[in-house]
């Protein structure tokens, strides 16, 4: 079944906006139970069974990263970063067993405390259909700095 | 240099239980730090591990210098001032890799992985006086290693490496001998942060965790209780919170003695080691890595080993080991610090094992973790504070007088007790003053 364009970057754009307004929970309802957020660190490449990365979730460390954002005092988000990301070059990957492979770039500006800092990289999705609509199995995200020290990634990226 | 900068009596700075918040903020003490500590004592610059064949290097620093730390074709550790010897540029630019020669592309002078000129385009231009062998990459004065772990020295002149790192040395041993063969590997890359605030706010702490660690604490109640939604601004430290960072916890804290101290939580470690070892058991990797421990040090020595990995220990000035990680502090200004963070894997454990320790490690620290980010943000308020300097003081009093003091001159306190605190500043003062 081809897959729509329109409907894949809506998904996308929606994801965006749900991070951007902090609606953590509303946004952990898009994984899939088996899901995976990494964000490598040091190496775009670098393979997880043998090297630490910036975030490697499962779904229940996810629910736990959502519990620290809005169940509990996190300082480092006290005040919290304001946000606001574009996403673009979206591209339709292959299509396999039921995954659908997205990749698309994000320039994401981030405030907090009179500082603002601009975050850049390309996100590589695995989105797969669940009840008629997508669920999203992998959240790959590329820092173009993610061999630079960083002070504070604490927000969702 | 200032003028200033000769005139600093930090004896007024440091007293017994407190100092003044200038030794944070005041860039001519900083430089002194440059000159008496970074650009002088003993630093921590890399693991042998890292730089395993010939060949082998990583850019490295002490203090504000750029250094090679190279491994070269005879096997031996060397640290090469990252400067071309004709006019100063830098010979290596890639972190890390490995390499014959380093060549400096401004005008082509190039070095073996020994430090040696081997080549100088168009020398003829050169008279007599030019010796190409006067001419090698500029060694650091002093490089030693202990166990692996590798130290340099901008001073020809000072305290061995051995006498430096005095009692923090069995801390080192405890860090890795939780592998079968005694050694960590620093291969699975590193976490890099930053903070803008002092570089002395990275210390070691056990009054800080159930509050500056809100988030974690919460988290853990979470997972002891089921408790998902409270009062945020409830203060309830959790059980194992409580245990090993409460008012009455087992655990204490160390003055080691030359500004190492430490953080000593073996003591509940120790308690919780049968269920430990009950996870161990439930997993081949787990039986297989048991199995080689107890192969190695005997079945008690191998428990002990495995219970005392962690030596949550300050290697004073700028090397922590914290959990699996080797820590390094870089202090850029007075207000702006890197931390390096490099989870290491065990020698001769099944990767299972390895790979387990990455994802602990990843879930306190580094960047988007659930601890670090709160430590820095931590730092930064303390920067922030320090601009109120109407009473300058902060105090450093707890457990002051309840401690005991111990033949070998090591002091130990509560694990809440400003112990550390106390024997950072001793030595720092010291050291400042140039004793």
């Amino acid at each position: 079944m081809a897959v729509e364009r329109g409907v894949i970057e809506n998904f996308l754009y929606h994801e965006a906006r749900l991070m951007d307004e902090h609606a953590y929970a509303d946004w952990l309802t898009l994984f899939t139970d088996d899901a995976r957020y990494w964000v490598p660190s040091n190496d775009d490449d670098a393979d997880p069974s043998t090297h630490v990365a910036i975030i490697y979730d499962d779904r229940n460390r996810m629910a736990e990263r959502v519990f620290r954002l809005s169940g509990t005092i996190a300082h480092s988000q006290e005040p919290r970063s304001r946000t606001s990301r574009m996403v673009s070059n979206v591209e339709i990957g292959d299509e396999e067993n039921g995954e659908v492979t997205v990749y698309a770039n994000f320039n994401l500006t981030q405030l907090r405390r009179g500082r603002q800092e601009t975050f850049a990289g390309r996100t590589i999705y695995k989105l797969r259909q669940e009840n008629g609509s997508f669920k999203i199995a992998l959240r790959k995200v590329l820092l173009v700095n993610n061999d630079e020290p960083i002070n504070n990634l604490s927000f969702l990226v | 240099m200032t003028t200033v900068k000769g005139h600093i009596d930090y004896d007024a700075l440091v007293l017994e239980d407190r100092v003044h918040g200038s030794i944070y903020t005041d860039p001519n003490i900083f430089e002194d730090e440059m000159d008496k500590i970074f650009h002088n004592w003993w630093l921590y610059v890399g693991h042998e591990s890292e730089i395993p064949e010939p060949g082998d290097y990583r850019l490295t620093w002490i203090g504000r210098q750029s250094v090679i730390m190279s491994r070269d074709e005879d096997g031996n550790v060397q640290l090469f001032m990252n400067r071309c010897r004709h006019r100063a540029n830098a010979v290596c630019q890639d972190e890390k890799g490995n390499a014959n020669f380093f060549r400096c592309w401004f005008h082509g002078w190039t070095y073996s992985n020994k430090g040696d000129l081997i080549g100088v385009p168009y020398a003829g231009r050169y008279d007599d006086s030019f010796k190409k062998e006067d001419m090698g990459l500029t060694k650091a004065p002093r490089v030693d290693t202990y166990r692996g772990f590798i130290f340099g020295s901008l001073s020809p002149t000072g305290i061995s490496l051995d006498d430096h790192l005095g009692h923090s040395k069995a801390t080192i041993d405890a860090f890795i001998e939780a592998s079968p063969k005694g050694q960590v590997v620093v291969r699975a890359g590193v976490h890099k942060g930053t903070y803008k605030g002092n570089w002395k706010f990275v210390g070691m702490d056990g009054y800080h965790p159930a509050f500056a660690h809100k988030a974690v604490n919460d988290l853990m109640q979470r997972k002891e209780t089921g408790i998902e939604a409270k009062d945020r601004d409830t203060l309830v430290p959790s059980r194992s919170l409580e245990e090993a960072f409460g008012e009455h916890s087992l655990n204490k804290a160390w003055d080691l003695g030359g500004g190492h101290v430490r953080l000593d939580i073996w003591p509940m470690k120790r308690q919780v080691m049968d269920g430990v070892l009950k996870r161990l058991n439930s997993t081949e990797a787990g039986r297989s890595y048991l199995e080689s421990m107890e192969q190695a040090y005997g079945k008690e020595m191998a428990r002990e080993h495995i219970a005392t990995q962690d030596p949550h220990v300050g290697i004073w000035p700028n090397l922590q080991l914290i959990g699996v990680q080797i820590r390094v502090i870089r202090p850029l200004s007075v207000n702006e610090t890197e931390v390096f963070m490099y989870p290491t894997g065990l020698g001769g454990v099944p990767e299972e094992i390895n790979e387990v320790r990455l994802r602990e490690h990843e879930w306190f620290y580094g960047p988007a973790s659930f601890g670090s980010p709160d430590d820095y943000e931590m730092f930064e308020r303390n920067q922030m504070g320090l601009s109120a300097q109407v009473n300058p003081w902060l105090l450093v009093s707890r457990g002051l007088g309840q401690e005991t003091k111990n033949p070998d001159g090591t002091i130990v306190g509560g694990v809440t007790d400003e112990t550390p605190q106390r024997g950072q500043f001793i030595h720092w003062k010291k050291v400042m003053s140039g004793g």
